[in-house]
């Protein structure tokens, strides 16, 4: 009894904090977000990341808060951050109100999915993380990149696929990160007429006629691999289909706008390129 | 003071669990991702009033006690209770032991309201989730009841085979939307449909315990209707129960919690439909004692499951709604077991 | 006490119970009889207020059915039904017990219960639960749970049965029967009971109401009700009457062919 009261008064007598400006403790949350503060140097002060951020290597060391848009505050606020990076699919709205009442700045990015919300996203990062010369020459990078892709002879048709539970497959129409992706490149999205993904059907398939698939690596995996996507009816239809013309990128690469979105414009074009000369 | 072996068996269940619930609701308040020490807990209240400056929590800690962890431990006291006092009404309005509240398709109008925020509600989405899916119950629940009256009357039959196809209904209006959501919205609606209590608020803890408090209120006083209306509803009318009226009360009330629940906390299943039977092998069938004990149970129960989901992966968490069936199930199978043969 | 009138309910143009008046004095025991389908058990439900009539009045009590409170009609007309499925995890005094429930809560409220239990002999049932109890059992349960809904009413009371005696043995069967008889003789209670066997009606009950295709066929006193013409008419089968050495009143048996398994071919028709 004795010990026990001892021990919790030894616990009440506890130091308040000495106040000293602490370094930044960072969590970001989105995997452009994480990459975007790799880029401009600050990688060092990150002290979580969500489960979407898989890149780059270091990180995945990094301990995990669970998906974005279902955060514990408690959780978040258990690695002491003092800056949570994120975009507005944080969630839910009444965790990031909680992270703010525990006097943690949230800072929520852009988050459009074109290469102007690319742009905006390095500026306002490199503002919060105090890089602003960092951000500035990665919005040259990207532009310049960007200038520099070498334009395709014939704007091919691109049909983004994606596999919804490794059951259905769907495509995507406008307003989607994919569609955005194949028109910066100079292609031409197969899908036209609707906004968003739609479930894949042979006649939608040949009416698209797309020269070329274009998939993501997990995306492919969950489909069960190139042979089963050769197998779909609707897909062998195709003039893509015909020549097994598959085009396979990694999810966060190309579907990120992160900073490496002149890499990844890069990467299309010259597969996309490649599947053109190739008979 | 009566001695505790003075008090009958189903009376010293009811104590024990009473007491149970404020060790674990303790519990829940002490632990988590954020480490506060019991000193610091001890002297919470007086520092918060300004009392005293020992132990003084730093801001992050005052936030997570006061702001996270209170309201969200008080949030799981207060859907669990709901969810296991909709589940014994449920149960005695249908006469049927193991009946769900699910049943009168409350929960899948609750889920169709919550897929439409998410799906077409764009901006709003995320603050309308929970409005949509307290509307989307009660709609179903109002539909179900006028489907089923037929000259005054909706026979309990009658209203859970207009539950059964409204539910139907409802969910292949959920798969409609499920099918045209994009894989963000389809990550979000899973998630919530596993249930989780991360969005918890003192305002929707207060909600829903001001909900729990007044349905107990309600249902005491109507105690003895509702034993017996376990005879039967003609029985119950033959002994001056005014059983529609009752039926009519009853079944809001459980639209109500149940879509307060799944509102706030999406689908956490299990409670509503193990809890009472658990209370009942404890406190026999009297509904008197079977209400306020499936309260506290389901309370207790979900009150541990989320101290468990947000501690044992931290700093992130997982759904509620497996770890609800993980504790419950095999703690009521051995109850059953060790128990007489009906339930 | 009970005074129905060209009582009639049809249901999609079928009427199950056409025409029916009759009266039920204070102390009286009449008995309700006729084959299945009759409309014995609708006729009980009319009476009891569960089904609605499309013809005719009910009047209790002298006040008109319709203009009963439920709650104060409880207070003195308790229904005993045929079978209540019930899986909750009562105790049979509970059950009893909630025959209490049109009445003001007391603390007396469970000793009437086990006042009640006893009077049906089941006392010792008390404490167990009604799913595991047998039919029987659960019949006299049934019963003392009527009987705790009557008492304490000022007056007599009306008690209504659906074969009670269904699923008891012989010597309960009995037992059931002169308790009702004597809840008539000693209380003034008015009791209407539907019963299958008819000479279980002759010897408890002062009248005898028999029914066949919802109508009755006779209303009197056992001996003048069940006539070897009527049971024919009612049920097909040719009986014949007996007299019972002790008591000396009818006892009705089928007509027989010698050997065990044949009876007697009906009469031509006079």
């Amino acid at each position: 009894m004795m010990v026990t009261v001892l021990w919790l008064s030894l616990g009440c007598v506890q130091q308040p904090e000495a106040d000293v400006t602490p370094s930044p403790r960072i969590v970001s949350l989105g995997g452009p977000v994480t990459e975007l503060v790799y880029a401009l140097g600050r990688g060092d002060t990150l002290v979580g990341r969500d489960t979407s951020s898989m890149f780059p290597e270091e990180a995945l060391r990094l301990p995990d808060v669970g998906y974005h848009r279902q955060l514990s505050a408690e959780g978040v606020l258990s690695l002491a951050p003092t800056l949570v990076l994120a975009t507005a699919h944080a969630g839910p709205p009444e965790a990031v109100d909680q992270l703010r009442a525990a006097g943690v700045t949230v800072l929520l990015l852009p988050e459009d999915a074109t290469a102007e919300g690319s742009r905006a996203r390095t500026i306002a990062a490199g503002e919060a993380l105090d890089r602003k010369q960092a951000a500035q020459a990665l919005v040259e990078q990207l532009d310049a990149g960007l200038l520099g892709l070498s334009p395709l002879t014939k704007a091919p048709k691109v049909m983004f696929v994606y596999a919804r539970g490794g059951v259905a497959l769907e495509v995507a129409g406008q307003e989607t990160a994919a569609d955005e992706m194949i028109r910066l490149v100079g292609a031409q999205n197969a899908i036209s007429g609707y906004t968003g993904y739609k479930p894949l059907t042979p006649e939608a398939a040949i009416a698209a006629a797309p020269d070329v698939l274009l998939m993501t690596a997990r995306g492919l995996e969950s489909a069960g691999g190139e042979a089963t996507i050769w197998e779909n009816p609707a897909l062998m239809a195709t003039p893509a289909g015909h020549s097994r013309r598959l085009i396979v990128m990694d999810d966060l690469l190309l579907l990120g706008f992160g900073p490496r979105l002149p890499e990844a414009a890069r990467q299309l074009t010259s597969a996309l390129a490649e599947t053109q000369t190739s008979p | 003071m009566t001695s505790l072996t003075a008090l009958s068996p189903p009376d010293r269940a009811q104590l024990f669990g009473l007491v149970a619930l404020c060790v674990v609701l303790t519990l829940a308040v002490s632990l988590g991702a954020v480490s506060i020490s019991p000193g610091q807990l001890l002297f919470a209240p007086l520092s918060r009033l300004g009392l005293t400056e020992l132990s003084a929590l730093t801001p992050a800690q005052e936030a997570v006690l006061w702001a996270i962890r209170l309201p969200r431990a008080l949030l799981a006291v207060g859907v669990g209770g709901a969810l296991g006092l909709a589940g014994a009404l449920m149960q005695g309005l249908t006469r049927n032991p193991l009946a769900d509240p699910g049943l009168l398709g409350v929960s899948s109008g609750a889920a169709l309201g919550g897929a439409a925020a998410t799906v077409l509600g764009g901006a709003w989405s995320q603050i309308g989730l929970p409005v949509a899916a307290i509307f989307g119950g009660l709609l179903v629940w109002a539909v179900v009841m006028a489907a089923a009256r037929r000259d005054g009357a909706a026979p309990i039959s009658t209203l859970l085979l207009c539950g059964v196809a409204v539910s139907a209904l409802a969910s292949s209006g959920t798969g409609l939307l499920l099918f045209i959501a994009s894989d963000e919205q389809l990550r979000s609606l899973t998630f919530w449909t596993l249930g989780s209590l991360s969005g918890a608020s003192w305002s929707r803890a207060c909600l829903v315990l001001g909900a729990l408090a007044v349905g107990l209120g309600l249902t005491a006083r109507a105690a003895r209707s509702l034993n017996a209306l376990l005879l039967g509803e003609a029985e119950a009318a033959q002994l001056g129960v005014p059983v529609e009226a009752l039926k009519l009360g009853l079944t809001v009330l459980v639209a109500v919690l149940v879509g307060l629940s799944v509102a706030f906390s999406g689908f956490i299943g299990f409670i509503g439909l193990v809890v009472p039977p658990l209370a009942r092998l404890f406190v026999g069938a009297d509904q008197r004692r079977v209400l306020p004990m499936s309260v506290v149970l389901g309370a207790g129960l979900l009150t541990v499951a989320d101290l468990v989901a947000r501690t044992c992966v931290a700093p992130a968490e997982l759904p509620v709604g497996v770890l609800t069936a993980l504790l419950g199930g095999p703690f009521f199978l051995y109850r059953l077991r060790a128990a007489s043969p009906e339930v | 006490m009970l005074t129905v009138s060209n009582l009639g309910v049809s249901v999609r143009g079928r009427a199950l119970v056409r025409g029916v008046s009759f009266g039920l004095a204070p102390g009286e025991l009449l008995a309700v009889c006729g084959p299945n389908g009759a409309g014995k058990s609708t006729l009980l439900k009319l009476i009891s207020g569960e089904r609605r009539p499309t013809t005719g009045e009910i009047v209790l009590f002298d006040r008109a059915l319709t203009a009963w409170r439920p709650r104060e009609l409880a207070q003195r007309r308790a229904v005993v039904p045929q079978t209540s499925p019930c899986d909750f995890p009562f105790c049979a005094w509970e059950v009893v017990m909630l025959g209490r429930t049109p009445h003001p809560s007391s603390a007396r409220d469970r000793d009437i219960a086990l006042d009640a239990l006893d009077a049906v002999g089941a006392s010792h049932l008390a404490e167990r639960l009604l799913p595991q109890l047998s039919g029987g059992e659960r019949q006299r349960v049934a019963l003392a749970r009527a009987f705790a809904q009557l008492h304490g009413v000022q007056g007599p009371g009306l008690l209504l049965l659906d074969e009670p005696t269904a699923a008891l043995d012989l010597q309960h069967q009995e037992s059931v029967l002169s308790l009702l008889r004597r809840r008539c003789d000693e209380r003034g209670d008015a009791v209407l009971i539907i019963l299958h066997d008819l000479n279980l009606a002759g010897a408890w009950a002062d009248r005898a109401l028999l029914m066949m295709e919802g109508q009755t066929l006779a209303d009197a006193p056992p001996e003048e009700a069940f006539t070897p013409t009527l049971i024919h008419r009612a049920y097909g089968v040719t009986v014949r009457t007996l007299r019972h050495p002790d008591t000396g009143r009818a006892l009705l048996v089928p007509a027989r062919a010698d050997t065990r398994t044949q009876t007697l071919t009906p009469p031509p028709k006079p």
